[in-house]
Order: structure tokens, then sequence, then C-alpha cells
């Protein structure tokens, strides 16, 4: 599926050879002389679209570009078999037994607490959209693309919380991603930043109503409430980010281009979001000797991430062609050695230097634990790119 | 009942924006947005804001063609291939944000694919296709926000991408809007570069022109409008063109000479004085 979006590299069994030896190596050697943790510089800015309710456009070095715009809706919200008046009455009436047995005071407190858990949302608030240019929109590829980036989105059940009015109403967020380059490289990466900036500068008109009536805003733009407010001391989580790791071997590359694509034995999308501080406090004390680590980390940088997916993405380094050497290539039996002709051309030789061979079977357990623990480690990938993405003003 | 939208201010004969009659709304427009094509541009008109990109003009998509005839539905429309000239290919994105109320536009959709031809067959004209046989030039247009004059954004916008590639043409194909007020009295004048409230309300029409000269190269006019006001209409739209011509030549010169300050040209101005000299 990978392929699909990348466009085809025309990269001879040679060259590929030569870059999957230079990528193996310690340290790897890749072909734009990044390090192996480096990400492409990118140039981002945010509410660039005065039309819509947040907007975010992010263009990476190589030249590929993201614009994602956000439009909201209310919509009447669907009501499931069981009714939730129904529920509540009769949880209530529950409660009023127990509490009869306890005492009034406790039963307050409990209801408050349904009243929270009231707060779900459903996944089918958040539609999001790909469009790549030269693909249809019911593309294979692109619907996969959208899938994974709204699978990250919805699976911590934070943001269909954030878009719920009241029993009766909810907000229906549009998330339409455009990808305005060809697709240079896998875009996966690009239009998951574009999109997290795009959440972060998305504003929701005031309620002014209050409870089941019917929804009413407040017309000031001004006073209208960012669905992820920027404090990072209120308790409320970030949109995610997914990023692409790779292995050759040993070596855990993080970003990469087309070319080392090609040449990837495994490719993760890799899914993290940054935790509320409220979640790092229960995480921290398992462990009496992280604990006090984790206490001074905190000092300097306040940020626990979080992992939401993992995903392998079929590398398109297994439809490559597998170069062949010439004792058995039928195509070049008149360069063969004498001696070499004579031995049965169906037979597969060992790895020989210089040859390409596409990766065959699956990803060490090893590798792909390593490849999440490299993402999710103190000032690690994601860190970097979180920090990078903090430093973008928001309008 | 319509709004009469040019007796907003009756008195002071301003338009719902605050523009008069031969105003044209703000024209930005950038031209090298992008760095993996081979010319980009983005531009506003208003509130109307779209960005080209172009590739090319490289070898003939055998595939894309062969769809595009076959089933129609591929999204790209081609024109001017055919007498050995280069196929000027134009795919329209209409980004589903753009308008006020969410809409998402398919790729099958007729009013998108009637753009897509309109364009490419009036860039076609204005291209010199016949030095690139057997290739294609292929545009992509994005539509960030629409209000209005979305046809003529579009082409100013595909031009100064077109202009970045190096793509060589007669001269610079320039387009505007111009529509006429409800009142029947004929002293009233057309209005230029409707927004999208004017172009629901009023009959408009759209002029495509070559340059600053009065050659018209597209001119689509959808609604009903009184035969004796026409010519009124075709006239203001070709002078507005002219303006719009000006600013554009104003943005490709600006970007000329950004891109001498940078030291990007040397050596092609270089070359220029070698050939006049040798000429």
């Amino acid at each position: 599926m990978a392929t699909a979006t990348t466009q085809h590299l025309l990269l001879s069994p040679a060259e590929l050879a030569y870059l999957h030896s230079t990528l193996s190596l310690t340290p790897p050697i890749r072909p734009d002389g990044r390090l192996a943790t480096q990400f492409r510089p990118l140039t981002a800015e945010t509410g660039i679209l005065p039309g819509t309710y947040g907007s975010a456009r992010v263009c990476f070095a190589d030249g590929t570009e993201a614009i994602v715009g956000v439009k909201a809706d209310v919509e009447k919200t669907r009501r499931t078999r069981i009714s939730p008046e129904g529920q509540n009455g009769r949880r209530q009436r529950r409660k009023r037994q127990i509490g009869d047995d306890v005492g009034g005071g406790e039963e307050e407190e409990e209801e408050e607490e349904e009243e929270e858990s009231a707060i779900v949302g459903e996944n089918d608030w958040v539609e999001m959209t790909v469009e790549i240019l030269g693909h249809r929109d019911d593309d294979n590829s692109t619907v996969f693309l959208a899938a994974m980036l709204s699978e990250a989105l919805l699976s911590d059940g934070e943001l269909t919380k954030k878009l719920w009015i009241n029993r009766r109403f909810h907000w229906k967020l549009y998330i339409d991603i455009i990808l305005i380059s060809p697709p240079l490289s896998y875009p996966l990466p690009l239009l998951s930043l574009t999109t997290h900036l795009a959440l972060l500068s998305t504003r929701l008109p005031r309620l002014k109503s209050e409870a089941d009536e019917d929804p009413m805003f407040d017309d000031d733009w001004a006073a209208s409430q960012p669905i992820y407010p920027s404090s990072r001391a209120s308790s409320s989580s970030r949109p995610p980010i997914t990023l692409l790791v790779m292995a050759i071997g040993e070596n855990i590359i993080f970003d990469p281009s087309k070319e080392e694509l090609a040449v990837a034995d495994s490719v993760l999308a890799v899914s993290v979001v940054e935790a509320a501080v409220a979640a790092t406090t229960t995480t921290t004390t398992d462990d009496g000797d992280v604990d006090v680590d984790m206490e001074d980390d905190r000092k300097t940088r306040r940020r626990n991430l979080r992992l939401l997916s993992v995903r392998t993405v079929d590398p398109p380094s297994r439809l490559t062609a597998p170069g062949v050497p010439n004792a058995v290539n039928a195509a070049a039996w008149g360069q063969a050695p004498p001696g070499a002709s004579a031995k049965d051309p169906g037979v597969e030789t060992e790895d020989v230097e210089g040859v390409w061979r596409p990766p065959r079977g699956g990803a060490k357990m090893a590798v792909l634990s390593a490849m999440v623990q490299k993402v999710l480690e103190k000032g690690g990938i994601a860190d970097e790119v979180l920090d990078g993405l903090d430093g973008v003003e928001l309008e | 009942m319509p709004l009469d939208t040019s007796s907003a201010y009756p008195l002071a004969l301003l338009r719902v924006d605050g523009r008069r009659w031969n105003d044209l709304r703000r024209l930005h427009a950038a031209v090298r947005t992008q760095a993996a094509a081979d010319g980009s541009a983005y531009l506003e008109m208003g509130n109307t804001k779209v960005m080209c990109t172009v590739t090319g003009p490289s070898e003939e998509n055998k595939r894309r063609t062969a769809a595009s005839t076959a089933t129609g539905n591929t999204g790209g429309a081609g024109g001017g291939a055919g007498a050995g000239g280069a196929e000027v290919a134009v795919e329209i994105v209409v980004g589903g944000f753009s308008s006020v109320d969410r809409k998402r536009r398919g790729r099958g959709d007729k009013r998108i694919h009637e753009l897509q031809t309109t364009l490419s067959k009036a860039l076609a004209a204005a291209l010199h296709t016949h030095l690139y046989p057997r290739s294609t030039i292929a545009l992509s247009l994005h539509v960030l926000s629409q209000d209005g004059s979305l046809l003529a954004a579009l082409l100013n916008a595909s031009t100064l991408a077109l202009v970045d590639a190096g793509i060589p043409m007669s001269d610079l194909p320039v387009a505007c809007t111009a529509g006429l007020t409800s009142a029947a009295s004929a002293a009233d004048d057309p209005l230029v570069d409707l927004n999208a409230q004017e172009e629901q309300e009023l009959p408009f029409l759209t002029l495509a022109t070559l340059g600053d000269t009065d050659r018209v190269m597209v001119l689509v006019l959808e609604t009903r409008v009184q035969a004796a006001r026409l010519k009124d209409m075709v006239d203001l739209a070709a002078d507005a063109c002219k303006s719009v011509h000006k600013s554009l030549r104003e943005v490709v010169r600006r970007r000329g000479e950004h891109m001498v300050e940078e030291g990007a040209v040397e050596k092609g101005a270089s070359m220029a004085m070698d050939m006049d000299i040798d000429v």
C-alpha cells in the first residue's frame, strides 16, 4: 500500500544494494547526510485560512507541502437504542437505594461523577478526508492514510469528548487534508504534523445556552475557545502525532526519505500523544527508582509521551526486483563464466556483495520494540518534533 | 427577493463590501511558493485564494491520457494535444473547507470538470505548446478559499505558475469578472470583480484576455443578461483585465528582481548578453 503513495523510484539493483549497505553501517550514512535520528527541517504556519475554524500549512525541506482546514457543524446527536434518560433514571434509582444505606452526602458526589462520565463522544463525530494529487479520493492508499490518521486521533477518545455540547447536540468536525505537492515521500508524517497543528489552532464559538437547551453561541469570535487549550498546566491532552520509523538490519532510522524507504527492512507508523500532566503522576509512582529520575527530568522537561498505536507499513522495498548475479542471470548468459553456466540457474545464491536482494520474512520482534522504544525515549525524536511544533505560533 | 447589492449605500454608490463599481479587490500574489514543483504560484483576489503548481513539460503520460479519454473521470482535462504540441492537463482540487458551508466536491463534479476544460483550452492557446511535442504540462490547482470570481483567480494563478516554470507564452493570459446591477436604468454602471454574494444575485461574466490586448481568450456567461448591456460588461471586464495584467506583471518583475539579487539568474543573464553580442 505504501507504494501507491510514493512515486515509483527508478533505482537499479546496484543502487539499491549500495543504499542498503551504507544504511546498514554503524552509524548509518544517509543519502542526504542526516543523522539516523534527525528529522527533515520544516516550516509551519497556522491560521492561514480565515474561513475555517482552524488551519495549518507545513512544508518539508524536500518541497512536499500540506494544508489542513478544520470546519465544524452543530449536529443533532443520534439517539441510541437505550435512551440516556432511561439509563440515568435506572441508575439513579439504584443509587438511591445505596444512598439510603450510606448517607445523603455521598449520593450527590456520585451523581456528579455520573454527569462527567456521560460525556462520551462517538467516533463518527470526526470526519477526515485526504486529497492527494493524482489519486482518486476512493483510492486504497488514500483511504488507508485517512484511516491511519483518524485512528490515532480517535483512539484516546479525548477529541470526541471535547465535541460534546449537551445530551442532544454535538459538534461535527470535518478535517480536510490536502497534499499540495506530489507525494515525494510517504506523506504520513507530513499529514499528521499538519493535522496536529491545525487542531491546535482550532477554535469553537463559546456556548451561551445552558444544559440541554438548543445550543446558542457567542457571536464574538474573540471569545471563542480553542479545543486544545494551550496552557500546559491544565490536564488536557494534545492531538497525537504519527511518525515514520524504519529499520535496516539493526539500524533504526527516523523520517525516511523515499530512497531510504526503497531499501527498508521494515517500516512502522508510530502514533504518540503527549499525555496530560495528571497522568504523569500516576505513571511515575509505579516504580520507586524511576520515580526519582522522572522527578528530576520533569524539572527540565515535563513531557510524558504515551504510545497510541503502532502500524506496520508495507515497505516498497518488498516490491523491488532482486538483483541477480550474472552467473544465474538468463539475460546475461553470454557473460557468465563457462563453469557457472553448468549450475542450475534456478538455485538461489547466497548474499552477494553489491547485489540487491529485497527483504523477506517479517521483522524481528526485538527490532520492532527497539523502534517503538526509541520513539518514546526522553529527548528522542518525538520530543524533538513536539518541541519544534510548540514553537509554532498559533494565530 | 434578491437583494440589490449595488444600492447598499445608495447615495455613495458603494457596493456591499464598500467598493465602487470599478474597484478591483486586493490582488496579492506570490510566485515560487513550493520548492518541489517546476513552477508554483499563490494568488488571492479578495478572499478567493488559490494555489497552483506546474509539473513539466514532461514526457507524455500514456496511462493518464488513455484513462482520461476512456473514462473521463480521472479528474484531468487535457487540451492542446495533437498537431505535435504539448498537452496542457489541468486538475482542480477544491478543498472541502473552502466555502462557507463545508461541501465536498468529488472528482467527477461537472462544474469542476467544466472549469478544467475551460482552463486547459485557454492556456493551450496562449502557450507555445508546439515547442514541446509529445509532452505534458500538468497544472494542479488547489482552491483554498472561495469568494467569487473563481475561474478568473484560477486562470491568473495558472499564468503566474507557468511563468515561474519558464514555459514560453505569447503574453500573460489574465482574467476578471464583470456583473450587471439588477437596476433597470441604463445609467447604472456594470460592476467588476464580483464577490460571492454579488455572484449569487447578479448576472455576471468571466472574461480572459491575452495580456493587455483586446484579444479575448475566454468568455463565460452562465446567467441571463440584457443583450444591450452585454457590450458594456465586456468592455468593463476587458478594462479590468488590463489592470489585473499590470499587477501580475509587477509580481513577475519583482520575482525577477529578487532572483537577480539572489544571483540565481546571473549565469542566464550573461548568456543572454553573449547571445546579443553574437547576433
